[in-house]
């Protein structure tokens, strides 16, 4: 298991309620994680129209992930 | 032809004349200035004219632009001669089209009058005594009748109420070192074109005119909406229903007179974009939906121009710089697959406070001043998230993607962002079903509920399953896709066209659209 540090924005937040947890988790990557906590949550969003940013560095959907890591699930957002 | 400009040469009222005809017109009416044979009593043998060219051409075609919005004609110009001229040449010329006649008199006098009482030019007069003097037009005239009847100062700078008037005054920002006098020479050489002059591109409009940037342009083609006003003052009720791009221009040049604002009152599109951003240093894009922002990220990497992208969501903010580097990510680069407008978020209106869109709009405007002063700024591209409610703000570093290719960018016109043979207009979902199309209902289970009395619907599959993976739904059937105003179901139709479904449509309006035609 790793500590994995997560936030969330627009609709995510909305979605989950908060806009950040910490969550003990065995997921090896961004996808699985991903995948996790939308199950927990019930995000509507696919993970095809979302960037996920490990550490403040946008990375792939399965760069692998580390016990302290900080990820953020970033939608697009157009309001203007 | 240029709205103002001047000639060396004898006037060639022809070909000016040519360049006014415009099949929508039916009037032209012009004036002739000569040089006559006496002035306050003198008898004068010939005239000499002299102009602070540069100054004078942008005041020149101020007062063009203000007589072409002002009488709404369609066309009008104005030349004006320099140097040596003998009695009877003609010193100047004004030409407007229009419509009907009453209008291209009006604006042709406007033009003519105020070229006379504000820009500045310098005749010499050559008296036939051997005598000789010079007058300097600009102001020496009485205050044209144009500023009397409407007790406004058309003038290059203002008056304030004790009458005096007043040059711009931008100490405050030349006062920082990295500005200087010579940054400040720089604003007035640059030149920024806003996309979209809502809750981002009001506080970004304002900044850089302020500021004293030469030229700003603004492109929007909705009109003023009374729900705009909390995150927009640049409006007020007065101007609900009035072009936004129109009220924006008056306002920015009463802000700053010596700001060049040009308008483009129409929505971006690829047939528009690309001609509009030649002319400008850089662009800010304030639209709200991923079609015009995708539109203006490729017409920025395409023409190598760098691009300051914001948008806003409730309490939250996203801030992306494009630069025209080798090593520069785009907003493709980050989002390979364009959003589309209507899958993220849903119908409702998500809501904002306006001190959000303008806490962006103002990063915005800093990003642009940034660029055009030549400050480094930033390094690294990032893409740049902002929680106004929790005050966070994080910097994502983004990198260049390689499968991107910005070399051969070109604005092709996405196919399937056509909606024409998308969406279909029914009166009824008996209809509807009578032409074979099966109903598919892409609301949420919640809505259904609160909607009300369940339409007759074959199937029901909430938009969320179905952008996942659409196999509840066989691709060789012919679909009607219906949810509540019609927005998700044609951007999910237009979704489903690109993978693999040939006959799949939206119900234009939706739901609601069918009980309003009861």
């Amino acid at each position: 298991m790793k500590r994995i540090h997560l936030q969330y924005f627009a609709v995510l937040r909305e979605q989950a309620g908060r806009s950040e947890e910490t969550l003990d988790t065995s997921a090896a990557n961004p996808a699985d994680l991903y995948d996790e906590v939308r199950t927990v949550h019930g995000f509507t969003l696919p993970r095809a129209m979302l960037r996920v940013a490990v550490n403040d560095e946008f990375r792939d959907w399965n760069a692998s992930l580390a016990s302290g890591d900080r990820v953020v699930f970033i939608p697009p957002v157009a309001g203007g | 032809m240029q709205a103002f400009s001047f000639s060396t040469a004898p006037l060639d009222t022809a070909a000016y004349r040519a360049a006014l005809v415009d099949p929508s017109c039916g009037g032209y009416a012009s004036f002739e200035g000569w040089v006559r044979d006496h002035n306050e009593g003198r008898r004068v043998e010939r005239l000499e004219y002299e102009s602070f060219a540069a100054l004078a051409v942008r005041e020149g075609e101020r007062i063009v632009a203000e007589a072409v919005e002002k009488y709404g004609v369609r066309r009008a110009a104005c030349v004006h001669r320099i140097g040596d001229l003998a009695l009877g040449e003609m010193a100047v010329w004004v030409g407007v089209s229009a419509p009907h006649r009453g209008e291209a008199f009006a604006a042709c006098r406007y033009i003519i009058d105020e070229v006379k009482h504000r820009v500045p030019i310098w005749k010499k007069e050559h008296y036939v005594d051997g005598d000789s003097g010079w007058v300097n037009c600009e102001r020496c005239a009485q205050p044209s009748e144009h500023t009397r009847e409407h007790g406004h100062s058309g003038r290059h700078h203002d008056e304030s109420a004790d009458g005096r008037t007043h040059a711009p005054d931008y100490s405050r920002q030349v006062a920082l070192p990295e500005v200087g006098v010579e940054g400040q020479a720089k604003l007035r050489r640059g030149s920024v074109l806003v996309i979209g002059a809502g809750g981002l591109g009001v506080p970004v409009l304002q900044y850089l005119t302020a500021a004293g940037v030469g030229r700003v342009g603004i492109a929007d083609g909705d009109v003023v909406e009374a729900s705009n006003l909390h995150r927009q003052p640049l409006y007020g009720p007065a101007d609900v229903g009035a072009g936004k791009a129109e009220v924006a221009a008056r306002r920015l040049r009463a802000l700053n007179p010596d700001v060049q604002v040009e308008l483009h009152a129409e929505r971006a599109s690829a047939s528009n974009i690309a001609e509009w951003l030649e002319r400008y240093d850089l662009v800010v894009d304030c639209s709200d939906n991923f079609a015009t922002k995708f539109l203006v990220n490729d017409a920025a990497v395409s023409l190598g121009k760098p691009a300051v992208f914001a948008s806003v969501y409730q309490y939250e903010g996203q801030l992306q710089t494009y630069l025209p580097r080798e090593d520069w990510p785009c907003l493709r680069c980050l989002w390979p697959e364009a959003p589309r407008d209507g899958l993220v978020g849903n119908c409702a209106q998500a809501g904002v406070l306006g001190a959000v869109p303008a806490t962006l709009g103002a990063m915005q405007a800093m990003q642009a001043l940034k660029i055009l002063l030549g400050l480094a700024g930033e390094a690294t591209p990032a893409l740049h998230t902002f929680d106004l409610l929790g005050m966070h703000w994080h910097t994502l570093k983004a990198a260049r993607n390689p499968a991107c290719d910005h070399a051969s960018r070109t604005l092709l016109r996405d196919a399937s962002l056509d909606v024409g043979e998308v969406e279909l207009h029914y009166t009824s979902l008996r209809a509807a079903r009578a032409s074979g199309l099966t109903l598919v209902d892409i609301r949420e289970a919640w809505e259904r509920v609160a909607d009300g009395p369940e339409p007759p619907i074959d199937l029901h599959v909430p938009l969320s399953a179905l952008v996942e993976g659409a196999s509840a739904l066989p691709p060789e059937g012919r679909y009607l896709v219906v949810c509540a105003h019609g927005v998700r179901s044609l951007a999910l139709a237009e979704h489903l066209r690109t993978h693999g479904y040939t006959e799949v449509y939206s119900l234009a309006g939706g739901l609601a659209a069918l009980r309003n035609s009861v």
